[in-house]
């Protein structure tokens, strides 16, 4: 049998080319359905283990889908703001708690994350270092952007403009790093959050800057009256917030009115989260409530109706390829007659003759199959994170 | 340790634990479950804000939980800012009381538990005093504002200071359902005994009447509002000696407002009483208690202060 397989393996490399070919063939169309599927489910999978960990989100009135992937991953195009009241309105209720979510601005690609103190018990996160946030302008670091950056707690990460072209925007904010998290594998390893009021400072909702009262902000003053003082540009505002400046810092007006991309609502049990879903049913309301879970399940509907007609133009495809391998054997059967008719007449039996023929076929299916499998394997392994990436992009 | 020294050692942790059992077994099934949860994770502990309300709360739940009240001694809890680290204390805490009315501006610049911060003047925002700032500044397109609030001593007027104890006794009932019977209880004895001290404050301020007094910080306008005193507010410190202007200030006031008395937050200045006599002003100390005092609580400084006014503005003096 050895020698069988000796003279099958010889042929096959010697015509390396069209081996290769076959097999390559071949792979692919045993690879194509099963690694579409294996991605498909690990990203359903993956997708909607953070939708199911996120009971209820509530955001203005549009997109669901906008709402669910700026909430859950973080994505860059944010839903129309609401105002901070609503996180009041949703504790207040005694039906859930509230996490407010202000996810808005980045520091270069990872997206700066506004929420509470509250929110690293919601996920339960683990710390690797550090503490969370306590103070205006300290920030937490998720595994992979302390790994990338190389940043660590005591160091700092400054904030992003929205658009280079606004030179009358805020100062970039410096923020400190009070904490990093533990590898989650979730897009909290991307992000850097930040307590909802930094991130308003980041908007320059509030800011600090020296008491225009005193005689060294006397250059920055424009305009004194007895009851007014006017600024002008040269006034010195705080970039970073420090333990010497961080009393300056102050919101104008009423925080209630501060904006948020969504408020993260934790029903105290399944029946207070149908009473609360069930307040913000109506035509007019300009708010929405979603169950993240149901956004994405659709979101996957969509994907699955996709996987489907992949699949099915693969199989069409696999017979095309299948019947056209099948000829390619065939012809070259044809045209090896004569050296088969020479393995005869040289005392080759004819059943040892057909092994050999046989063993061909079955190395080249062997080697696809191998091939395929070590395809999917990677397939399992990476695959759901550039389909997540996709997604979210 | 000898072997009867470790013998007796054993036995007296075999009766620790034998009482332990007892006790436990004599107990209601809640009161059980609170022990056993006191026992794996300690008492649940409640941060305030200031000493008026870190007093409220031991009164009421007693050694069912542990108040901590972690500003230092020696400052102002109105204008301290806590560190970092003491933040992060702040937000492990079960339940955090806010005295409101914008008192402890830090709570704005630190990132807090919404869900277990209590406002205990929330139910009573339409008793407190707005207090406008003179100047306003304007700076970028926000327009002109100012960084005005509110007068943040709210426990002076002591029919506030019963509502925020019973906001805290709500808040510590919710911590503690199972404790609500002794919590309510206490809550009717500390009741009592601020009531006592309201109706001593409206006796001296019966006295006191419209007579004018001086008042060294603007602290005191809920003590002034509720016993309809007739006061006039500086900007003084007490261990601070006034500038010219101030005294110039004084000076001006004297003329529409024929003060005798400048009650202060603290023992002002020798120099500063000095100079006040000078110009018949006396002085006397009516502390607002917003820290911890070395000695006393939160009740016998203020009946001290009460027994200030009245030693120095006796009845024969009006």
């Amino acid at each position: 049998m050895r020698d069988v397989l000796y003279l099958a393996w010889r042929y096959l490399v010697y015509h390396r080319l069209k081996t290769a070919i076959l097999v390559t063939s071949i792979m692919l169309i045993i690879y194509l359905p099963v690694g579409l599927n294996v991605v498909v489910e690990q990203s359903a999978e993956h997708l909607t283990a953070r939708a199911e960990a996120t009971p209820l989100l509530v955001g203005a009135k549009g997109s669901p889908l906008e709402l669910a992937l700026n909430s859950l991953y973080f994505s860059a195009e944010y839903p129309e703001l609401i105002d901070y009241s609503e996180a009041t309105t949703v504790a207040d209720s005694g039906l859930a708690d509230a996490i407010p979510l202000y996810v808005r601005f980045r520091s270069r690609s990872n997206p700066i994350v506004g929420t509470s103190f509250d929110y690293f018990s919601f996920r339960d996160s683990s710390f690797a270092s550090g503490r969370p946030m306590a103070v205006l302008g300290e920030c937490v670091v998720g595994a992979a952007v302390a790994e990338s950056l190389g940043i660590q707690v005591g160091d700092t990460v400054t904030s992003s403009p929205e658009t280079v072209f606004d030179l009358a925007g805020v100062y970039p904010l410096k923020m400190r790093v009070s904490g990093v998290l533990e590898k989650a594998f979730t897009p909290d390893d991307e992000a850097i959050f930040v307590d909802v009021k930094t991130a308003w400072i980041i908007e320059g909702l509030g800011h600090g800057h020296q008491d225009l009262a005193r005689p060294e902000a006397v250059s920055g003053v424009l305009r004194r009256s007895e009851d007014n003082i006017v600024a002008n540009a040269s006034v010195v505002q705080y970039n970073e917030i420090t333990e010497e400046n961080a009393g300056s810092f102050h919101f104008h007006g009423d925080l209630a009115g501060y904006p948020l991309t969504a408020v993260i609502a934790v029903p105290k049990d399944e029946k207070s989260g149908v009473i609360l879903r069930g307040r913000y049913t109506g035509d007019n309301a300009t708010r929405q409530i979603v169950r993240p879970v149901t956004v994405i399940d659709e979101l996957l509907d969509t994907l699955l109706t996709i996987q489907q007609f992949i699949v099915a133009a693969v199989i069409i495809v696999g017979l095309a390829t299948i019947a056209t391998a099948a000829m390619v054997f065939m012809l070259s059967y044809r045209l090896r007659r004569r050296e088969i008719d020479t393995m005869l007449k040289i005392g080759g039996s004819r059943p040892r003759v057909a092994s050999m023929l046989l063993a061909e076929v079955a190395i080249v299916m062997i080697l696809s199959s191998v091939f395929a499998t070590l395809i999917t394997l990677l397939t399992w392994r990476f695959g759901p994170g550039v389909i997540e990436s996709l997604v979210v992009a | 340790m000898t072997s009867s020294t470790k013998r007796r050692f054993r036995s007296a942790k075999a009766i620790e634990l034998f009482a332990c059992v007892l006790i436990i077994a004599a107990c209601t099934p809640a009161e059980q479950a609170s022990q056993v949860s006191n026992a794996v994770h300690g008492p649940p502990q409640v941060y305030t804000v200031n000493y008026p309300l870190a007093y409220f709360a031991e009164r009421i739940a007693g050694d069912s939980v542990k108040v901590v009240f972690p500003a230092p001694a020696d400052i102002d809890p109105a204008t301290w800012s806590p560190p970092a680290e003491t933040v992060a204390e702040y937000q492990q805490a079960d339940l955090v009381l806010l005295n409101g009315a914008g008192y402890a501006g830090w709570i704005q610049r630190v990132t807090l538990s919404q869900s277990r911060l209590v406002d205990t003047t929330a139910s009573l925002a339409d008793r407190l005093i707005p207090v406008a700032d003179d100047v306003t500044h304007s700076h970028g397109p926000g327009g002109d504002h100012s960084h005005a609030d509110t007068a943040i001593t709210t426990w002076l007027d002591v029919e506030l200071a019963i509502g925020q104890a019973r906001a805290v006794c709500d808040a510590l009932v919710l911590l503690r359902p199972e404790n609500e019977a002794e919590f309510l209880e206490r809550l009717s004895k500390l009741e009592v005994d601020l009531r006592a001290l309201d109706e001593g404050l409206r006796d001296v301020a019966r006295r006191i009447g419209g007579v004018p007094l001086f008042l060294s910080h603007p602290v005191y306008q809920y003590l002034v509002r509720r016993y309809e005193l007739n006061g006039y507010s500086f900007h003084w410190e007490p261990q601070e000696m006034p500038d010219e202007g101030q005294w110039r200030e004084l000076s001006a006031a004297i003329q529409n407002h024929a003060a005798a008395w400048m009650i202060w937050e603290h023992e002002p200045h020798p120099d500063i009483v000095r100079q006040l006599a000078d110009k018949g002003i006396g002085s006397l100390v009516f502390r607002p208690g917003g820290n911890r005092p070395a000695g006393g609580d939160f009740i016998s400084i203020m009946r001290d202060n009460v027994r200030a006014l009245e030693l120095a503005i006796p009845e024969s003096a009006l």
